[in-house]
């Protein structure tokens, strides 16, 4: 790979961000009925309305907390279930058909199914979890499935503590599958807890939020949210990711 | 206690490697095993680490082993050091044991680095140091001088003989008449035993 220096790719950077955001404002001028179409100027307005408010905190703070549970119990689950399945072959001739019918279904009809059996509190937690599961899941079984037939062997005949070959053979193998697994996982988390909330209308949640903006017909303020979402998502990704290496190694 | 093989019989597909094989390994032994590539070698040591199940025949009594494989299998990322504490140890003082171990093959400045930064041959040395540093009744050695110069060969010759320490040595090479000056007793693989349908 070509290194690049840092200003050069930080002009770069700014560059498109600008381009884009040139395309934003043009588009919206275009359409120019800021009913349908918000300008940059209008979200960014409406951003500023909505950050000294403390729903718009509450908000953040109800949803950020139901994705991270839904994600970090399907982190737990799915290494848990993924591992007993490397070991005992039984369990994975039992379970994965399991993951893949999850993984297959549309999440729509988990939604309604959910809702109607949890009610909308739990919903986002479930959505994200039954999301992020078969992910997580299967990247564990391959990726303890992808660990080298020979470092093991060698473990084998120098009789090497079953902690350390866990730690030194099978976590490296592992980790490069759980790390792609986490940041798709998480992005997939998020869109799928907002589409839910927006459905199940919990009390403080995004999705309440932009649900309210439909029914007024604030696009500006669906903007705002969005707009919110996507940058709570980056950095909620960029935390959890490093958290991972960090522990991983 | 001496290791004893009796009624080896193993082939793979036409080619019928060991007949009736025999070979008796005695406590504190040091063994060459030679004899032109296919004809066993490496199949020899894998029944006797038990990676390998025989067609026939035994081996007693089940010793514990330590071996340089043909390949290095030394793990990615990990300096010299830890491939060796991986295998015993990890407490303080055996770290600081470890690296003089170390010291004696391989240079200082080698020890610290993850071993894909070393050369071929000092990643060889790095497994020949973790099979005589791991615990073990009997060491084997599959081919542990290849891609080591002479220097080297010697070097890592005299680094087994010293810390053998009483174990049964038993290493498969082909470069015999390097070994010359060592006191090796010969073992050859049987010829009779070996079938190949492509001979007349």
């Amino acid at each position: 790979m070509k290194s690049v220096s840092p200003i050069r790719c930080f002009s770069q950077g700014l560059f498109v961000a600008l381009f884009w955001l040139g395309v934003w404002q043009a588009s919206s001028m275009l359409v120019d009925k800021p009913v349908l179409f918000a300008s940059p100027f209008d979200t960014l307005r409406a951003l500023g309305a909505l950050l000294p408010t403390e729903e718009y905190w509450l908000s953040i703070l109800g949803s950020l907390w139901r994705v991270a549970l839904g994600f970090f119990l399907a982190l737990a689950m799915g290494l848990l279930l993924g591992s007993l399945s490397f070991r005992f072959s039984g369990v994975q001739v039992l379970i994965s058909p399991l993951l893949t019918m999850i993984k297959t279904v549309p999440v729509a009809s988990f939604i309604i199914l959910i809702l109607v059996w949890c009610g909308s509190d739990a919903l986002t937690v479930i959505v994200c979890l039954l999301i992020v599961l078969p992910q997580i899941y299967f990247a564990t079984l391959n990726g303890l499935q992808s660990s080298d037939r020979e470092l093991l062997e060698m473990a084998r005949v120098f009789r090497v503590p079953g902690g350390r070959v866990v730690w030194l053979i099978y976590r490296p193998a592992l980790m490069p599958y759980l790390l792609v697994a986490c940041a798709s996982g998480l992005g997939m988390a998020w869109k799928a807890g907002i589409a839910a909330e927006v459905i199940g209308n919990p009390a403080n949640s995004i999705g309440e939020q932009l649900y309210l903006a439909k029914i007024y017909m604030a696009t500006a303020e669906l903007f705002a949210w969005t707009l919110t979402v996507v940058l709570l998502s980056t950095l909620f990704e960029k935390l959890v990711m490093n958290l991972l290496r960090r522990v991983g190694g | 206690m001496d290791i004893q093989i009796q009624g080896l019989y193993h082939s793979f597909g036409e080619k019928q490697l060991f007949q009736n094989y025999k070979l008796c390994l005695r406590e504190g032994g040091v063994y060459g095993l030679t004899a032109p590539s296919g004809r066993g070698k490496t199949t020899l040591l894998r029944i006797l680490l038990g990676l390998l199940s025989p067609d026939r025949g035994s081996v007693t009594p089940k010793v514990h082993y330590s071996a340089v494989f043909q390949t290095d299998r030394l793990l990615p990322g990990q300096n010299a050091l830890e491939q060796l504490l991986f295998v015993r140890g990890g407490g303080r003082g055996e770290r600081e044991e470890c690296r003089r171990f170390l010291r004696e093959l391989l240079p200082e400045d080698s020890l610290l680095q993850p071993v894909e930064e070393l050369s071929g041959g000092m990643q060889r040395r790095v497994a020949i140091a973790r099979a005589l540093w791991a615990e073990s009744d009997c060491v084997l050695m599959d081919e542990p001088f290849t891609g080591l110069d002479e220097e080297s060969l010697h070097r890592s010759a005299d680094f087994i003989l010293e810390h053998l320490q009483g174990r049964t040595l038993l290493l498969s090479t082909h470069q015999k008449e390097l070994l010359q000056a060592y006191p090796i007793t010969w073992v050859r693989l049987p010829e009779q035993g070996f079938i190949d349908s492509v001979l007349p």
